[in-house]
């Protein structure tokens, strides 16, 4: 296929973009994020998570079930900062953003 | 907020789901993020047979009037417009309305969030006029909008088929079917046989999709050579995958079943996830057909009223036993050898003892 071909549409990243960061020693869907913004948009992975995954499979000679899945983070929808923090009078917003603080980050 | 029992995502596993626990005296509280409850089987206006023994052969939309008024009969408290935004670190589930966001504490969850389709990348598919089979469904059934006049459809599954049919009768024109693989990939004849005269390309893929801001032109790769069609719109049937982003901020672990749509949560045979407060239903189950859909609703739910010493745990045993029985009947014997090699994992897990009706299903022992 053409190297020039979008895979995440949301932060316009094509198979070439991938390939690169295949290519300097991406292992996972998540560190294809950090080094191309790859599922960083609005739709947070939903579309490209399995082409990429697909990708990387292609690249690395593995099967599609050896390669997992991404960090999926809240909030699980696009929502205003605002919104997130109003009438939560019987818990607090920073527990939602607890999650990621305690828990940190995991390679899969 | 309090409830006994959160579920989220109002679909048919969903809503069956709620209304078995509401039956039982259990209080609900149901949330979906559209406005109207129903899930994917508001467009689905395709005819639906393999269902439990309670459901005639009907339409996925007039299942859906039925399922949907008998909801509005209930107890059920439904918030539609409303979208589980996560989980705090109580375990409660954090649900928005848009304007504000607030915790749902429960007893137990079900998770029945269903299934999102595959896309299918090519030069040209970010291009208006591209979209998924479901898109096109929502577009025609729904939202009474033609997706386009001349078609090309990427796949050949039943959906694809399916969705064909009913593009047909709304006056689209399908120019051609593009399956990647060397045969087609239904393996319903008499979908194949309503179809009629259409050309299908096996062993192709699309080459590129071009136009001015729009598809005007597709370009597909075939075992003879480059095929040039006008087409305005291209339908994607790539088939479906459960969402797991719901499962994943509740701390469930993941398991991988091609067959049952690649990466989705484990299981036990109560429909229970490894977060033992959490439990699911329907798609996120894995993929599979209406009737399945409904009765691991149920099976869901049962073990949340025995959970909740709603029913006797004699009681609980009885029902769930019918219901595994009739899916194991109504399902695919794939699927269904797949979801049992799931709960057979559980069961290594946790030393759990399988129940005795589960081997009994199993031919008397239960293997992965």
């Amino acid at each position: 296929m053409d190297k020039s071909t979008i895979v995440c549409r949301c932060e316009e990243i094509n198979i070439d973009e991938i390939e690169n960061a295949l290519k300097n020693g991406a292992q996972t869907f998540d560190d294809i994020k950090r080094l191309t913004r790859t599922g960083m948009g609005s739709c947070q992975s939903k579309v490209c998570l399995h082409p990429v995954r697909e990708i990387i499979a292609d690249y690395h000679n593995k099967d599609l079930q050896d390669v997992g899945i991404s960090r999926m983070r809240i909030p699980l929808k696009p929502i205003r900062m605002g919104t997130l923090a109003t009438e939560s009078k019987d818990s607090n917003v920073a527990s939602v953003f607890g999650e990621s603080v305690e828990e940190g980050d995991e390679n899969r | 907020m309090k409830t006994d029992l959160l579920i989220i995502g109002a679909g048919p596993a969903g809503i069956n789901a709620a209304l078995t626990a509401d039956a039982a005296g259990a209080e609900v509280i149901l949330v979906d993020e559209s406005l109207q409850p129903g899930g994917q089987l508001r467009q689905q206006t395709q005819l639906f047979s393999n269902l439990p023994k309670n459901k005639k052969k009907t339409r996925g939309t007039s299942l859906n009037n039925h399922l949907v008024e008998s909801l509005n009969a209930s107890n059920v408290k439904v918030l539609s417009n409303h979208a589980m935004v996560g989980s705090y670190l109580n375990g409660n589930i954090g649900v928005t309305d848009g304007f504000k966001t607030f915790e749902i504490h429960a007893k137990k969850y079900i998770l029945a969030t269903g299934a999102q389709e595959e896309g299918k990348i090519f030069p040209g598919w970010t291009l208006p006029g591209v979209m998924t089979a479901g898109a096109a469904q929502i577009l025609i059934n729904r939202e009474l909008v033609l997706p386009g006049k001349n078609a090309v459809i990427v796949g050949s599954n039943d959906f694809a088929f399916e969705v064909i049919k009913q593009l047909r009768i709304c006056g689209v024109s399908i120019k051609a079917v593009v399956e990647d693989k060397d045969q087609l990939q239904s393996e319903k004849q008499d979908l194949l046989s309503d179809l009629g005269n259409i050309t299908f390309l096996t062993n192709s893929t699309i080459e590129l999709a071009s136009g001015s801001g729009e598809v005007e032109h597709v370009s597909i790769r075939t075992p003879s050579g480059i095929k040039e069609l006008e087409a305005d719109f291209i339908c994607i049937s790539n088939g479906f995958t459960p969402i797991l982003e719901p499962f994943e901020v509740m701390n469930c672990k993941f398991t991988y079943k091609e067959i049952l749509g690649g990466w989705l949560p484990a299981y036990n045979m109560n429909f229970q996830t490894t977060n033992s407060n959490c439990y699911l239903a329907g798609s996120a189950a894995g993929i599979t057909t209406l009737g399945p859909i409904l009765l691991t609703g149920e099976i869901a739910a049962w073990s949340v009223l025995e959970e909740l010493e709603f029913i006797s745990p004699r009681e609980a045993h009885n029902q769930k036993k019918e219901c595994w029985e009739e899916l194991m009947t109504l399902e695919n014997n794939n699927v269904f050898q797949k979801r049992t090699e799931i709960i057979a994992d559980s069961l290594l897990q946790d030393n759990w003892n399988p129940k005795s009706y589960f081997t009994e299903l199993q031919g008397g022992q239960i293997h992965g």
